[in-house]
């Protein structure tokens, strides 16, 4: 595939990120502030935001495995995932943080698990979009390398 | 790739996507120029929050330090450190950002504080204000708000 192609089918995969909600526009701040300074920053960014958003996720599961749920704790938790999830542009994330939050306010362990559920997967479904995302911006790179 | 304008009358699709995304850049990051150098502290428990914060207020020009709680964030205050703006979320390890809020102001720092947090609920904006912060801005902190405030303290 040439390279006008890769960044067309780029933006498309992107664009379709948009359209199913899973990213929102702060995810185009954040590509606007990559440029020749900052080549990798998209990939920087993606890469701490997944580490952090997994050691968190794993967090919450821990304390909802107690029997006795230390909710301050969990709505600390929550309240990092559902800021780095708005920061990063991951909308769909940020809306399922918003179900946890709401359970751990009603002190609602059998909620929080529920929520927790969706968290997990909106956070996998959209960890998958951004390796597939990454993988292209990498054949991109690769390519515009080799071009020079 | 720096961009550059077609040389010829046809444009080849690489040049239309290099000025594309130079154009949206333009237009998201509303582009403005600094007259002077200024100086921020940005407070914020969650490493991609802080580092996206830093960038955004770097690519204005903006010489940033971040430190993820609120205790370090008093402390350095304390040893003298000066800033033009201090950005500071309102849920932070060891020492909240409402009362790091509090003992800043109380140290007689009169900077411009932005509380900027994901807590949306009008008990939380006036608890923030309450405790000493300029503005409440819910995150993610954006080039809309920033802005503003970057030319106000600038003196434009």
């Amino acid at each position: 595939m040439d390279l006008a192609a890769l960044k067309t089918q780029l933006k498309n995969f992107v664009q379709s990120m948009f359209e199913e909600g899973v990213l929102d526009n702060q995810f185009s701040q954040i590509q606007a502030l990559q440029d020749s300074t900052n080549p990798n920053f998209v990939e920087e960014v993606i890469t701490l935001f997944c580490n952090d958003a997994e050691r968190i996720i794993n967090e919450i599961n821990r304390n909802l495995g107690y029997q006795n749920v230390d909710f301050s704790n969990l709505d600390s938790y929550v309240h990092q995932l559902k800021g780095s999830s708005s920061s990063i542009g991951a909308n769909r994330l940020k809306l399922a943080c918003a179900n946890l939050r709401q359970a751990s306010d009603e002190r609602n362990k059998e909620g929080c698990l529920q929520a927790l559920q969706l968290i997990t997967c909106e956070y996998c479904l959209l960890r998958r979009k951004f390796q597939a995302l990454l993988h292209l911006e990498r054949s991109i790179v690769e390519l515009e390398t080799n071009q020079k | 790739m720096a961009p550059t304008l077609p040389s010829s009358d046809q444009a080849s699709d690489q040049d239309n996507w290099d000025n594309g995304r130079l154009a949206r850049k333009r237009q998201l990051l509303i582009e403005i120029v600094l007259r002077n150098r200024l100086t921020a502290l940005v407070v914020d428990g969650d490493t991609t929050c802080r580092v996206l914060e830093q960038l955004l207020l770097r690519s204005y020009g903006v010489q940033t330090q971040g430190v993820d709680n609120g205790r370090d964030a008093v402390a350095l205050i304390a040893s003298g450190v000066k800033f033009d703006l201090i950005i500071i979320d309102m849920i932070l390890p060891v020492l909240n950002g409402l009362e790091a809020t509090r003992q800043i102001r109380d140290m007689g720092v009169h900077c411009k504080m932005l509380g900027v947090t994901i807590c949306s609920g009008e008990s939380e904006r006036q608890a923030f204000l309450a405790a000493g912060v300029d503005v409440f801005i819910e995150k993610p902190l954006d080039p809309e708000h920033l802005v503003p405030i970057l030319r106000e303290l600038d003196g434009q």
